[in-house]
């Protein structure tokens, strides 16, 4: 103990105490040699001689003399944590009540927010999991239409050989597709599967784990490889190397195994296979086809802005020699890891961060309330050790030990909250939001968040109580009746609670507008049933079908034999379903009405194109509202039709649209020749996506007048249950094929479709929603804390009230008006605050304005009924309140 | 505390822990100021042991980091404020452990002498 008292009373600075020590010795040794009979000049110069280097004992001693009262001071500063958290502990433990509804609403409040930044974390944070990652750059092939198109395998092919900034550029198809899996009884499966291009394992870095990645000799040989993922190699073939070198049979093609890669690969799509696309000897309207995703490895120390510049002067020569597909087509470039992680996951992941955030918020102001509470009864305590000795800083140490503690308890319990919400999240988050299989994983990282959180969340609830409590004066308090000491607590803590209230009311507003956002998505009409349609993608590999009139021929059949099948009401081809990809990607056409002015070619009108089977309309339930539908009349070498949709019927002002001749082509294309087709019908319209905030402008031509080999085949059920036809349908198609050319890929229904199109709207309006239910919950026990508090501290102050004659009115009007002067307060500055702030979640709304009027209405609504349910037990028991009974007890 | 020591000039070689444990042994008599320290050692040693003065303190302040010493101010002979260094029971212990360990050493030494 005098140890640890001595850097505070020895006041003495080293280099003194070691000056006086060494002066002191110096002087006897003097002495000494004096009284032995030396003159006193000698003896001191033979005295300092014998002390050796003084200068240098000094230095060590110094040194030896700060580090000592830096443990000194260390070990005392461990020393007094360690009596607080023990008292901090006995504190919690006398007061168990308290402890645990102040630990479960931080553990709620950290367990929230460790499961969004686990979200954070494994999207925005962490770098791709494929070496020099920093280097991957995604190349756009950028359109007037687009500024991030897909690009067409010869311009990939063509930046590829001519750019000096990039080692390698590969490509991938985005979406991940099906594949049949023939089986060795006869039976067979689907399987996922993702088209690449020969050097996208290259340009990646990723070394396979098991055989070879594809090579350049594998493209220009046209062999069909595959290359398995780690996940398919050890759950089908438990990973026996043996498998590398087979064949299986895929889509009735024999495919040889070269590899297998590791399962970090699998961001590009969640797939269990990459089959090698050639792309050699390409006929020259390919370079119309854009289907890649395309990305590159820059060579090291390049910097972006220097790639961009040598791609983009790469497009420009591409322009000038390919001037019929290339023309205004550029490129753009960006980090590969934004592409991944996309600005939709970006602004879903900040909107999430920063209502947990408020979430958190709230939990510390209800805590704060209840340590506040606390306090006041813990007035007399604390005076008493402040009399006793204790400085002011030392007792707000004290306090803040035991938030800090009961905020790292909260932490620790927030732990297994986040692991238990992580473990029940991906069921509710859209297929989609995350890239590939980013897995959300409580690991160290997210421990480390909750520690660092409940910290911060400890002193930050911790300190305003902990000043409160120690401003008193110790005389007056320790005099006083504990009743009279209700004093200032009061206000910070009615402050807290308008404060709580504002938040859950703005968070509220939040989650109204994405709910209304929701709703407007879910019930708009989209012009055509989804329900009980099954979709399936037809892809009539190798040459079988040379000629139209063979490929209508397999259609046709195909149509027929699906149509036969039991339980099928109606079968249509279509190159896109409404809400989901279109085969034709971005890839818009410019029109002009034959007869009207002569409109300069940038500043043509421009029009989605689909290709449809007379019977689509039909198979969706799409009304055709003037004009005719398509049938037998529009033959291949009849006039070419069109039917157009209602937007396109807008912008002609009124005028008839059936019987106008339109004359259109490839838009951005300078040389192809326009088709003149005549307009037949009117559609009614449909969304392309669910929150489009434009309707957009489509036409529709006839499958038997411009045959494409890609197409998707739609099948209404009759009973409803669309998956169920998927087996029959397939048999169908491979009676007509028995070679089993035909690729069946893309299963799904239009109901998936629909429901993955509006999945992130509902994700958002679902957690959102969640949390602010949360936040409102904490907000009104925040309310109820302080009535019930008052209450209790008021009782005789009722009772004297009741006994002279007050009603229970009267009491009633005495408890609510304070706790509702706090939640008015707390409401309108949530509001106004909603109000401000509405603009910047704006992206995310659909079909409701930021200051929408009904959501206003609801959260007022929602605010009030929740007040009267916290105000409703306060002000009974004051009612109660037995007048004789309270004046008696004291 | 495996730091290594600031350089000690000690003429004859005389090792740290020597010094140490000599200077806790001074102590075990009572509270010393370092000349008085000094004088102890040159008395009872005579010149076997001759060390500069000076290199006393790196020493005592290392004992006092270890809480082997410590030290409060008191009043020298010439009425003086005087830094006075005492043994604590932590320094008693080490004192006797090196006595024993020394004790092993030289009779050790000894032993192989006499041969």
């Amino acid at each position: 103990m005098k140890r640890s008292l001595r850097s505070w009373l020895w006041r003495v600075p080293l280099d003194q105490e070691f000056d006086e020590e060494i002066e002191l010795h110096i002087e006897m040794r003097t002495r000494e040699l004096v009284a032995g009979g030396m003159d006193p000049r000698s003896a001191r110069a033979e005295a300092i001689r014998r002390m050796g280097d003084v200068a240098a004992f000094k230095r060590a001693c110094v040194d030896l003399g700060k580090k000592r009262d830096r443990e000194i001071r260390m070990t005392l500063w461990l020393e007094e944590l360690r009596d607080d958290v023990r008292f901090a502990f006995r504190q919690l433990r006398t007061a168990p009540a308290f402890t645990l509804v102040a630990t479960l609403t931080l553990a709620l409040g950290i367990g929230a927010n460790s499961a969004i930044f686990a979200l954070v974390d494994a999207t925005l944070l962490r770098p791709l999991p494929y070496p020099n990652p920093e280097r991957l750059v995604t190349i756009w092939e950028k359109s007037t239409g687009t500024a991030k198109g897909f690009a067409s395998p010869p311009n990939m092919l063509d930046w590829g050989a001519r750019t000096r900034t990039f080692e390698k550029i590969a490509g991938f198809t985005p979406s991940v597709g099906q594949m049949v899996v023939a089986k060795p009884d006869g039976s067979a499966e689907t399987m996922s599967r993702q088209w690449v291009t020969a050097g996208i394992f290259d340009v990646l870095g990723v070394p396979p784990i098991a055989g070879r990645t594809f090579t350049a000799d594998d493209e220009q040989q046209r062999r069909r490889v595959i290359v398995f993922s780690e996940g398919l190699w050890e759950s089908r073939f438990n990973r026996n190397p043996n498998i590398i070198g087979h064949e299986v049979k895929l889509d009735g093609e024999l495919w040889t195994v070269v590899g297998v890669v590791p399962k970090d690969f699998e961001i590009l799509g969640n797939t269990s296979m990459w089959a090698m696309r050639p792309f050699v000897n390409m006929p020259p309207r390919a370079r119309a086809a854009y289907i890649l995703q395309v990305v590159g490895r820059m060579k090291p120390g390049v910097a972006i802005d220097a790639a961009r510049s040598d791609l983009e002067a790469v497009a420009t020569g591409l322009s000038r020699e390919f001037p019929d597909f290339n023309t205004a087509r550029g490129v753009t470039l960006e980090p590969m890891h934004d592409t991944m992680v996309g600005s939709d996951l970006k602004t879903t992941s900040m909107l999430f961060l920063g209502v947990v955030g408020f979430v958190l918020l709230i939990c510390c102001a209800n805590v704060a309330n209840l340590l506040l509470a606390r306090a006041t009864a813990r007035t007399r305590e604390l005076a008493v050790r402040s009399a006793l000795g204790a400085g002011r800083r030392r007792i707000v140490r004290q306090l803040l030990t035991e938030s800090v503690v009961l905020a790292l308890i909260g932490g620790a319990m927030g732990i297994g909250v986040g692991a238990a919400i992580l473990r029940i999240a991906p069921v509710f988050i859209p297929d989609g939001l995350l890239p590939g299989t980013v897995t959300l994983q409580f690991d160290m990282r997210v421990v480390a968040f909750c520690a660092i959180a409940a910290f911060v969340v400890g002193v930050l609830f911790g300190i305003a109580p902990a000043w409160q409590a120690t401003s008193f004066s110790s005389p007056e308090v320790i005099g006083a009746d504990s009743r009279t000491t209700t004093g200032g607590g009061g206000r910070m803590r009615s402050l807290l609670v308008v404060g709580e209230v504002a938040t859950a009311v703005l968070l509220l507003f939040g989650a109204g507008l994405l709910l209304r956002t929701l709703m407007a998505v879910e019930a708009f009409d989209r012009g055509f049933k989804a329900q009980s349609v099954l979709s399936m993608l037809v892809d009539p590999l190798g040459s079988s079908y040379p000629t139209p009139e063979k490929l209508q021929g397999f259609f046709d059949q195909v149509e027929a034999e699906v149509r036969a099948v039991p339980g099928v009401q109606d079968v249509a081809w279509s190159s896109g379903v409404p809400l989901g990809d279109s085969l034709f990607g971005d890839y818009p056409q410019s029109y002009e009405i034959v007869g009207d002015p002569p409109v300069d070619e940038a500043r043509k009108p421009r029009a989605d194109y689909q290709v449809v089977s007379s019977t689509y309309f039909s198979t969706l339930d799409l009304a055709i509202v003037a004009g005719r539908g398509f049938d037998e009349r529009d033959r291949r070498g009849s006039p070419r039709v069109a039917i157009v949709n209602e937007a396109f019927a807008k912008t002609l002002g009124g005028r008839d649209p059936i019987g106008m001749q339109v004359s259109f082509k490839p838009a951005d294309s300078t040389s192809a020749k326009p088709t003149t087709v005549e307009i037949v019908g009117v559609a009614k319209q449909v969304k392309r996506r669910p929150d489009e905030p434009k309707d957009f402008v489509q036409m529709y031509s006839p499958l038997s007048q411009d045959l494409s080999d890609d197409m998707i085949i739609l099948v209404r059920s009759q009973t409803g249950r669309a998956s169920a036809l998927t087996p029959s349908v397939r048999a169908a198609i491979a009676k007509i094929d028995r070679d089993q050319t035909v690729g069946v890929a893309s299963v799904t229904t239009l109901e998936d479709v629909e429901w993955q199109a509006t999945g992130r709207h509902r994700f958002r309006a679902v957690m959102v929603a969640a949390f602010a239910g949360l936040a409102l919950l904490l907000a009104m026990v925040g309310v109820f804390g302080i009535l019930a508090y008052s209450v209790q501290q008021r009782m005789r102050d009722f009772g004297v009230r009741r006994a002279l004659g007050a009603s229970s009115g009267d009491v009633i009007r005495l408890v609510a008006g304070n706790a509702i002067r706090v939640i008015a307060a707390g409401a309108v500055i949530g509001l106004v605050a909603a109000a401000l702030t509405g603009r910047l979640i704006v992206s995310m709304l659909f079909g409701v304005q930021p200051l929408d009027f009904w959501t206003f209405a609801l959260v007022t609504l929602v605010i009030s009924v929740t007040a009267v349910a916290s105000i409703a037990g306060p002000a009974w028991r004051a009612v109660r309140i037995d007048p004789a009974a309270v004046l008696r007890s004291k | 505390m495996a730091k290594p020591q600031p350089p000690l000039k000690s003429p004859n070689g005389l090792l740290h822990g020597a010094l140490d444990a000599l200077i806790l042994k001074t102590l075990s008599r009572g509270p010393k100021h370092g000349y008085a320290i000094a004088r102890f050692i040159e008395e009872t040693a005579g010149d076997a042991l001759l060390i500069e003065d000076g290199s006393l303190y790196p020493a005592l302040y290392r004992l006092e980091r270890k809480a082997w010493v410590e030290a409060e101010w008191g009043t020298s002979e010439l009425g003086r404020r005087a830094k006075l260094y005492r043994l604590t029971a932590a320094g008693r212990e080490q004192l006797a452990s090196e006595m024993a360990t020394w004790k092993k050493f030289s009779s050790g030494v000894a032993k192989v002498f006499a041969t």
